[in-house]
């Protein structure tokens, strides 16, 4: 699974090993130089160069507004000269090449810092300088300190900003700092895509020998160059001297990161080093795990405050649950009911999380709670009602992907409730009261899932949704001699464009305002009559039923006209219109659009030209559009299916689903002929 | 006679005192729950000016929110700096029936920066807090205390805060010594407020009840305009260790100049010496003042840094003169300071910029109105305006962010009222003229030139500089056709006093028009489709244009030789309303098919009867955008 590697750490009372556990992605060999230790990259600051000044952008990208020259980081750990404690202390170090009015963005500078009320992370030695040439030579214009403002964002976030002086088109600037970090657990992220291109970024990480992390490369780039030496006495503790293992990581000519359109996490696609600690030698003998196995999280998880602890609160549901499973006859129905139970009953805060903020009663009793309290308490008062029922960690969509290597317990940044009955099981998340049993809102459709048992192992689950975004029309209807059309448009909607709906609707103070401004929204359509059913029960489709009328053509040419039948729902846009895709496309949920329109005319007519029937499909069963039209008995027929089977498309199919709507829109340009039959 | 009354108040206010306060939603009349997504049950503001640095802000709200959308209305928000100090808050959350469910105090509130979202540094901070309630209709009880310390600003009183709510009752009491001086805008106000007044404070008291909640009707005037709204404005004031006094804005203006930014204007000898070197070729203040905005726009950049005095006082000039860059105080106070080393004349003017047109009240002088700084240049006569945040924009060219409004120019004998320049509909043209060819498989390629002017210069103004790449990006959103693809981009700017860009882009669109059997469906208008506006029935307030355009559009398309040209019968179409023009128009000559469109939008102020006019106009407009010819194809 993975690559062991070894180093001798001399200590002078324990011989010991240390693992570092590597990624498969860096599955590369690493060197071991015992006694050679070469000193850090960093580059001198404010040695400008010609080369830098006149950097020619079309060696690496000619469209780019700025460029990173050189960027060094180096992180290590050490003792804090005042707490005494470890703290990791993390250099940065930039230069960077602006080339024009748009690239001045890039000199306005924003580093978010952790703090909490015990621990925080600090900034010094800041400095920063725009360099200019002016009559032959470099002029350094040099920041002034007070031009540093540091911001309170949130009770978490500080941030620290500050600006270039004196910045012009063709200006080099250059920035360094230090960071001290408490948190030594993910060490210090390495970020080597940026939003504008980089010509150079290299990150030296000094890693004690007494402390082993998982190392993870995520992204699409290759790493230029990395190697690991040996650092002697880098630290010392109780005044026991350790070794450090120096890992150097270079990646070259590295393209901006661009966001695209309906893009899953840009986390699981911006090249970037990741690290979370495994486990810690301690001085005195003996380890202490961080990361684990699966068998360890398990425990550990079963067994914390914030989550196993709380997931076996089955007292406080105990006396609640005969009154609120009254009239449920089978499992199925109890779980049903005790969903719609906690649905109501606690209100989601809008934060997520895996752990509960206090504890589940104090959630119930303030009705109110993050996700990890709504779906803790769900699952207590499932397991209060005898119904087996587990809790699934998960990372939403805009969270990225999970490591399966190994346990990332950071990774995971959702909890939902699985209960299983009979030969089923059901996912559950209680913190949209608008989605009906069983289906997860869109954002928790990512992946997998590690499904968290009490008594067994914990195993990986598919996070699919259990329906597609359905949605059918039928419109019925008669059109009249002076060119109208008059019927009845029925509409039903399930899965996730009903839920999408029933919000839409709730924005409203009732139905009918819905309806009201529905009807002011379709400019060419009235609408006469309405009714809205199972607003409220979420469990079945929503059924909307309008009376309408619109209108074709005034009569006055009522022999032979044109007629679209594409007014429902008509495609005209092509939503994926661009040449390029380098990223997946996210379209949330599968989905599955029907329309039925019959429309009897007043006369006899013949039907003299048509819209194209299609059936055509995506590769791979990726999605199909099938239209059928008609004159048959003195009615019109138009039947239509679009389905889109996937929820994410690879980035190599973007071109097919262009191609797929061009054909649609083209098609949906074209018109029934009708000429009257003499 | 009078004490009989005061006795009876004060009865009055007892017997509320002691009243449990019943939250049961159903008590709510009907007519304020219809339209209604929240309602105020009742708000007591009370302002207490003891001193004018110690003036005491007491708020007791009750809102009784029916749905997600009214949930808005139920956050409380509080903005906070150095000179306002939070006494207290505490509230509680009700039930549908009236029976109290939660608790919270400031402890529950969120503490965040008010950065928003561009600036380096904004001292001011807020306080928000949401309940968390998961059954509607619920009530949210609150009240808070908060202590300013000055009276520059007055924290002022609008009871019905947005359409959407209705409001039950509230009430909005200013306190100060019987001897204080202060001014009063009504707006829409009926009645007269009470007043009270003994040895010691003197008390007014404005009162509103049963205000319905109305439907958002587009293209409204502003909501200030038609909502009931109480400012206060005293005469002497104290702010930030400044004192001082107004009454107008002329006295205001001056107290800007002498207070705020008289002793920030001074430059270094050398820049001044280089602005008297820069300048010593030209004829003209006017060429003079060209090259010195140039000379700006190329030196410093626009960085938003709101500290201290409020976000009123500008850094000094020599400052922006080192670092090149600064807000829009600092930027104009900087141009200015540049202006002056070359004798020219100009004035610091504070402006309520945006799009939408909102002007000073020429009646009432206060310094809550104005976001923004611009420069005003008398040139003798030829009154000259700059924008100084931009690096872009032509000089002498205010753009659609500050034009036809009023602004107050400070200068050193006071303030006056000014008025920039409008935009007029005949001057706000977009003209395009496009060449394409049709090829038998309905694709088609061509040219297209369009002249942007007036407010629509900086139409496509942000594409210039961006990478190629970016700009066929962006392209393909303003020409959103399916398989459009550009081949050749350019841009051309006239960058004088009235602005014209023009973009020349090579063009060609896959299978734009299709052919089905032996006929081809080609949708005329390609670029420039007027959406449809909503119809509204029973319109209360005004219609109201904030601004005019005039497009025209002339595409000549050259038809493939299979199209039978003999039986294309183009349909022509005019509309013409108080609202505007409406002309399409279809020729054929030959293989060449010219289609021409052209439109004009009004400006203006219009009845509300005369919705449904414009709302038919413009669905017209649209319907008649939508024009589809089937080209018979040769057998």
């Amino acid at each position: 699974m993975s690559n062991y590697f070894r180093m001798l750490v001399s200590s002078i009372k324990l011989r010991q090993f240390i693992y570092a556990q590597m990624n498969k992605t860096l599955s590369l060999l690493f060197l071991l130089i015992l006694s050679l230790t070469t000193q850090a990259q960093n580059f001198n600051y404010g040695a400008i160069t010609h080369d830098d000044y006149q950097f020619d952008r079309k060696t690496l990208d000619s469209n780019a507004n700025a460029i990173v020259l050189k960027e060094f980081g180096t992180a290590s750990i050490q003792i804090d000269d005042n707490t005494h404690s470890l703290v990791l202390i993390f250099e940065h170090h930039v230069k960077i090449k602006i080339y024009n009015k748009e690239g001045f963005k890039e000199a306005n500078i924003v580093i978010p810092t952790y703090k909490d009320s015990n621990r925080e992370e600090t900034i010094s030695d800041l400095k920063a300088s725009t360099f200019n040439y002016v009559d032959n030579n470099f002029v350094e214009s040099v920041m002034d300190k007070k031009a540093v403002f540091t911001e309170n964002r949130s009770k978490y976030t500080r941030l620290t900003k500050f600006t270039l002086p004196n910045l012009k088109e063709g200006s080099v600037i250059e920035y360094s700092y230090i960071l001290r970090s408490p948190n030594l657990f993910n060490y210090k992220t390495w970020e080597f895509q940026g939003d504008i291109p980089k010509v150079s970024s290299e990150y030296v990480a000094y890693i004690p020998g007494i402390y082993n992390y998982n190392v993870s490369l995520r992204g699409f780039q290759k790493l230029t160059d990395q190697k690991s030496e040996l650092s002697k006495e880098c630290l010392r503790l109780s005044g026991v001297a350790i070794d450090c293992s120096k890992m150097t990581y270079l990646m070259k000519n590295i393209p901006a990161f661009i966001e695209e359109d309906n893009m899953t996490a840009p986390s699981n696609f911006k090249s970037a080093i990741y690290f979370e600690l495994s486990d810690v030698q301690n001085i005195n003998g003996g380890k202490t795990f961080y990361t684990k196995t699966w068998k360890d999280v398990d425990y550990e998880l079963s067994n914390y405050k914030t989550l196993g602890d709380q997931m076996k609160r089955k007292d406080i549901f105990k006396e609640l649950i005969p009154t609120i499973t009254k009239g449920s006859t089978d499992d199925l129905e109890k779980a049903k009911a005790i969903y719609n139970y906690i649905k109501k009953q606690i209100k989601w805060n809008n934060y997520y999380g895996v752990y509960s903020e206090d504890n589940i009663k104090k959630s119930l009793d303030n009705r109110s709670g993050n996700v990890a309290d709504v779906n803790l308490s769900l699952i207590a008062a499932l397991s209060a009602a005898n119904l087996d029922a587990e809790a699934v960690l998960l990372s939403t969509r805009d969270n990225g992907t999970v490591n399966k290597l190994y346990p990332v317990m950071s990774d995971f940044n959702y909890l939902v409730a699985k209960v299983n009955i009979g030969d089923k099981s059901y996912l559950l998340d209680a913190t949209e009261p608008l989605l009906p049993f069983a289906l997860l809102p869109l954002r928790c459709i990512n992946d997998q899932g590690r499904v968290i048992n009490l008594k067994k192992p914990s195993y990986w689950i598919d996070l699919k949704a259990s329906q597609k975004s359905t949605t059918n029309y039928v419109l019925t209807g008669k059109m009249t001699t002076d060119g109208k059309i008059v019927g009845t448009l029925l509409t039903h909607s399930m899965g996730y464009a009903a839920y999408a709906k029933r919000k839409d609707i709730s924005r409203y103070n009732s139905p009918d305002e819905y309806v009201e401004k529905l009807d002011e929204r379709l400019t060419r359509i009235k609408i006469l009559e309405h009714s809205i059913s199972n607003l409220d029960s979420v469990e079945n489709a929503l059924t909307e039923k309008y009376e309408i009328e619109f209108t074709v053509n005034d009569g006055s040419n009522n022999k032979q006209f044109y007629f679209s039948p594409f007014f429902i729902n008509p495609i005209s846009k092509n939503p994926f219109n661009l040449n390029e895709r380098t990223y997946p496309v996210d379209l949330g949920a599968a989905s599955d659009e029907r329309i039925v329109i019959n429309v009897t005319l007043p006369e006899k007519y013949e039907l003299l030209e048509k819209p194209k029937d299609m059936a055509i499909g995506l590769p791979n069963a990726g999605g199909k559009y099938l239209l059928q039209t008609g004159l048959q008995d003195n009615t019109i027929s138009v039947s239509q299916i679009m389905q889109l089977n996937n929820a994410i498309y690879q980035a190599d199919e973007y071109l097919y689903l262009k191609e797929f709507y061009s054909k649609i829109i083209q098609n949906q340009k074209t018109e029934f002929l009708l000429k009257k039959a003499n | 006679m009078k004490f009989l009354f005061t006795v009876a108040f004060l009865l009055f206010i007892s017997v509320i005192g002691y009243a449990q306060d019943n939250y049961d939603v159903d008590l709510i009349p009907a007519s304020l729950r219809n339209r209604a997504n929240a309602c105020i049950r009742n708000q007591e503001t009370v302002i207490d000016m003891r001193t004018p640095d110690n003036v005491m802000l007491s708020v007791k709200k009750a809102i009784t929110v029916f749905n997600q959308n009214g949930e808005d209305e139920a956050r409380l928000v509080i903005y906070y700096d150095k000179n306002i100090s939070i006494k207290g808050i505490k509230g509680e959350v009700y039930n549908s029936i009236g029976l109290a469910v939660t608790k919270f105090n400031q402890s529950n509130f969120a503490d965040v920066s008010a950065a928003d979202g561009f600036s380096l540094f904004v001292d001011s901070r807020v306080k928000h807090y949401l309940p968390s309630v998961n059954e509607y209709p619920y009530t949210v009880v609150y009240n808070y205390e908060i202590r300013n310390k000055q009276n520059l600003i007055i924290p002022d009183w609008t009871p019905k805060p947005a359409d959407d709510v209705s409001v039950e009752k509230s009430s909005y009491t200013f306190i100060c010594k019987p001897t204080d001086q202060t001014r009063v805008k009504t707006q829409n106000y009926n009645g007269t407020p009470e007043v009270i007044t003994d040895e010691k404070q003197k008390k007014t008291i404005w009162k509103v009840n049963n205000i319905l909640a109305v439907r958002t009707e587009p293209y409204s005037p502003a909501h200030e305009t038609y909502a009931t709204s109480i400012q206060i404005a005293p005469l002497d004031f104290y702010y930030y260790n400044h004192k001082g006094n107004y009454t107008n804005w002329q006295e205001l203006g001056k107290w800007i100049y002498d207070d705020l930014l008289k002793e920030r204007k001074t430059l270094p000898p050398a820049t001044v010496q280089m602005v008297k070197d820069l300048v010593k070729n030209e004829k003209t203040d006017k060429d003079k003042a060209r090259k010195i905005y140039q000379y700006l726009q190329d030196k410093t950049r626009y960085i938003s840094v709101q500290i201290g005095i409020g976000g009123f006082q500008p850094i000094a000039a020599s400052e922006v003169d080192r670092l090149g860059y600064g807000d829009c105080k600092a930027l104009v106070n900087y141009m200015q300071s540049l202006l002056s080393a070359a004798d020219i004349e100009s004035h610091y003017c504070v402006v309520e910029a945006g799009s939408e047109k909102k002007s000073m009240d020429p009646k009432y002088a206060s310094m809550v109105q104005g976001n923004h700084i611009i420069l005003c240049m008398p040139l003798k006569g030829d009154t000259t305006w700059l924008e100084c945040t931009s690096q872009k924009i032509p000089f002498g060219f205010l753009s659609d962010f500050t034009d036809d409004r009023l602004v107050l120019a400070c200068t050193p004998e006071g303030g006056k009222l000014l008025h920039t320049p409008k935009l007029t509909t005949a001057e706000n043209l977009q003209i395009r003229k496009a060449n394409l060819i049709i090829e038998a498989d309905g694709n088609i390629t061509g040219k297209m030139n369009t002249v942007y002017e007036g407010s629509q210069y900086e139409n496509q103004e942000e594409l210039i500089g961006k990478s190629i790449t970016e700009q066929h990006k962006l392209l393909k959103e303003t020409y959103n056709i399916d398989n459009i693809d550009f081949e050749t981009v350019a841009f051309a700017q006239k960058k004088d006093m009235a602005p014209k860009l023009t973009e020349e882009i090579t063009l060609n669109i896959r299978n734009y028009a299709p052919v089905n059997g032996n006929k081809m469906f080609l949708q005329l208008n390609t670029f420039n489709i007027k959406k449809s506006i909503p119809e509204i029935k029973n319109r209360i307030l005004p219609v109201y244009i904030n601004r005019g355009y005039t497009d025209e559009d002339t595409i000549v398309y050259t038809l493939p030789d299979n199209v039978d040209t003999t039986l294309i019968i183009g349909q022509d179409k005019t509309f013409k309303s108080d609202f505007g023009q409406y002309v399409c128009k279809t020729s054929i000559e030959g293989k060449k098919l010219t289609y021409y469109r052209k439109f004009i939008l009004n400006d203006g102020t219009f009845p509300a009867e005369k919705y449904a006019d414009f709302s038919k106009f413009i669905n017209d407009v649209n319907s008649a955008d939508y024009l589809k010819l089937a080209l018979s194809l040769k057998k």
